[in-house]
């Protein structure tokens, strides 16, 4: 690791030298690079602060980053833990800052207490693309670009699919939320219910905190289940409470429609749930770490002057139509 | 747990002017005492030494001993630093304060709401929040002292039952703390706790630490109510018969706590502009580990305040010289773990030269 660094700034001050004398040869000095020291073929060190490895989500998240960096020559992926603590995940970016990684992609446990620490990696002359959760400020400007998913959206689509497919007809339906307070918990709340107003006819009977974790969910729902007994759909706000409430529905010797967001792959997956025909449907939540390797490409190798300041990766619905076609991938 | 007590006399931990009470004096210095003594200091020199060693290097600078390296090290470990203070009073007096997290959540919370939608001022603030924590405390420490109950188990229940209130402030969101002048904006004066003094060097947020440092450390070798301290953590029955007013001692070290669980919630608010019922999970665990690893006894009687914060200290250089190498959390979480054992291994040792077989 160490020798990498060293070697990288003798490689690169050399790479520079050379990129610096092609400019000049080229004549085009239209806008400078992103990264002065970007270089074809140099060596770069990319730091990520991932929010919480503890989440099945985020683990997913890590190993696509990690997948798409190692298919990338020169690439060196650093990945920081912030163990769901705005404090440790603020200390994790100072440190990325104090190596001066080439490169820093975040994905902000929360959007204020973060945004000062993505301020000082600015000010570093570090872009910073955030993956998944926004810090304060506008992209392009405070911090360099944000690629993700849109909670709100995504979980306002499972609400219309509810409303349209699921309960043309209206009926009860319960929701189950992440952390409360916590801003993804906030926003695909929010949007499920937003979603479901399409059909006056549904009313949503009970709302539960079960903190993205299966057993709280199982327990939240059987309790739902107990009081609400007509009760037909239910929104998860991850695949993983989602599949805590199958079985709480399988206890109970009901048949909910269950509807999951993320839409993770694997055995243990909300995408072969819903091929196994457990759950109506689950809206995938894209990790965009193949696009955040994409502009980390283009910042550092291609010398880019500028990249797009938001990409929004869109959710797709899994439903069972298309669930056992996306299961290889 | 305390029926068994013996003196805790001429304690090797901490300077225990209290434990005068049940003397039995000793004539030769345990070396291994002395090493218990300074135990995380020991400790904190050699992270230190680990992480110059292991740093790695840029142009030949070592960037474990960079200036914004140290600041980082020491504002990452300020909130359960202060935490970790008020924790040193409760285990000297062989209690335990789980609470302190939670409070913390709280505090930030009501921080944040109280300036942002009740339009209070910064003053008025600070203070409800202060007070708040201490009548935190006070309600469990009285709880445990009037209905003899475990601390452990009351301050279990003042955790659940903080974050509960932190969610009804809250109504279960987040609150942003936004700077400026007007309704529902906080006085911008507040972000200094984000920032840093002295040239830019020395983060805010640890010198409200080392003042609060300070203050505890006199409090606690200079005063009686200090003497007290050790006193019902050493013999409980020796202090009750020698006239120190044991609940009040009780209920005291507990106010503190509340009282530091929310002076950090405020530095919180004030760094990360921002309250969540969710801040400061976890964070009683890393307080008592650093209070251990600064060779605070669990059975009481014992400590010291400059062992907390090197044992503070060490945990927050330790975790930094990890991360600088790339080294994975698991191994932190590992290395930790080992440090925890050793700092209590050695304690039970000298306990056990001291006969005291524990």
């Amino acid at each position: 690791m160490k020798t990498t660094l060293r070697g990288s700034r003798v490689l690169r001050t050399a790479l520079l030298a050379g990129a610096a004398g092609l400019c000049i040869a080229g004549g085009a000095q239209a806008a400078d690079p992103m990264v002065k020291a970007c270089a074809k073929d140099g060596q770069f060190v990319i730091g990520f602060s991932q929010a919480n490895n503890a989440e099945p989500y985020r683990q997913h998240v890590n190993d696509e980053l990690t997948a798409a960096a190692k298919e990338v020559p020169g690439f060196t992926l650093q990945i920081a833990d912030g163990a769901g603590n705005v404090n440790t995940q603020t200390s994790q970016v100072d440190n990325f800052i104090t190596q001066k990684v080439d490169l820093l992609l975040i994905s902000p446990f929360e959007a204020a207490p973060l945004t000062p620490a993505v301020k000082r990696a600015m000010d570093a002359g570090i872009p910073v693309i955030e993956l998944d959760r926004k810090t304060v400020g506008e992209p392009g400007k405070d911090y360099t670009a944000f690629i993700g998913g849109d909670n709100f959206k995504i979980a306002e689509e499972a609400g219309k699919f509810t409303a349209t497919k699921l309960l043309p007809d209206g009926g009860e339906a319960a929701v189950l939320e992440g952390l409360p307070s916590s801003t993804p918990a906030v926003e695909r709340l929010n949007g499920f219910k937003e979603g479901v107003k399409a059909n006056a006819k549904i009313q949503i009977v009970a709302e539960q905190a079960a903190d993205w974790v299966p057993d709280k969910a199982q327990t939240a729902f059987a309790a739902m289940l107990q009081a609400h007994p007509d009760i037909k759909v239910l929104y998860a706000s991850n695949d993983m409470m989602a599949a805590g409430a199958l079985l709480a529905a399988k206890g109970a010797g009901k048949d909910v429609k269950i509807i999951g967001t993320d839409g993770l792959p694997g055995p243990a997956g909300g995408i072969e749930a819903v091929a196994k025909g457990d759950w109506a449907a689950t809206f995938t939540y894209p990790t965009g770490a193949k696009e955040a390797i994409e502009m980390s490409k283009k910042i550092l190798l291609d010398c880019a002057t500028s990249v797009e300041p938001t990409v929004t990766v869109d959710t797709t619905a899994i439903t069972a139509e298309n669930a056992k076609q996306l299961m290889g991938k | 747990m305390s029926d068994q007590k013996i003196s805790v006399a001429a304690s090797p931990a901490g300077s225990s002017p209290a434990a005068q009470v049940t003397a039995a004096p000793k004539h030769r210095v345990d070396p291994l005492a002395i090493v218990v003594r300074f135990q995380s200091l020991i400790g904190l020199v050699l992270v230190a030494i680990g992480g110059v060693i292991f740093s790695p290097r840029r142009h030949g600078e070592i960037l474990f001993l960079n200036p914004d390296n140290i600041a980082n090290i020491v504002r990452a470990v300020s909130e359960t630093g202060i935490i970790a203070i008020g924790m040193t009073f409760v285990i000297i007096t062989a209690g335990i304060d789980l609470s302190v997290g939670a409070v913390l959540g709280l505090s930030a919370v009501v921080t944040a709401t109280m300036m942002i939608s009740g339009g209070f001022g910064l003053i008025p603030t600070i203070l409800a929040v202060l007070v708040m924590g201490v009548v935190f405390g006070i309600v469990q420490g009285t709880i445990s002292t009037r209905f003899r109950l475990e601390p452990f188990i009351v301050t279990l229940a003042g955790l659940q039952a903080a974050r509960g209130l932190a969610l009804i402030v809250s109504g279960n969101q987040y609150i942003n703390i936004s700077y400026g002048d007007g309704p529902g904006l906080a006085p911008p004066v507040f972000a200094v706790l984000g920032e840093r003094l002295f040239d830019n060097t020395v983060p805010v947020a640890t010198i409200v630490f080392i003042i609060f440092a300070a203050i505890a450390t006199l409090v606690l070798n200079t005063t009686r109510f200090g003497r007290y301290v050790y006193a019902v953590g050493g013999n409980e029955r020796a202090a009750r018969i020698s006239g120190v007013p044991v609940s009040m001692v009780k209920i005291a070290v507990y106010a503190i706590t509340g009282f530091a669980s929310a002076l950090a919630g405020i530095v919180h608010a004030g760094q990360f502009n921002f309250g969540s019922a969710n801040d400061g999970m976890g964070y009683e665990l890393t307080a008592i580990a650093a209070v251990v690893i600064g060779g605070t006894s669990l059975f009481g009687g014992a400590g010291s305040m400059v062992g907390t914060v090197a044992g503070t200290i060490m945990l927050g250089a330790l975790a930094n010289i990890l991360q600088l190498n790339n080294i994975t959390p698991a191994t932190q979480l590992l290395a930790t773990a080992a440090i925890i054992v050793l700092a209590a291994v050695l304690q039970s040792l000298v306990r056990r030269r001291e006969g005291l077989g524990r």
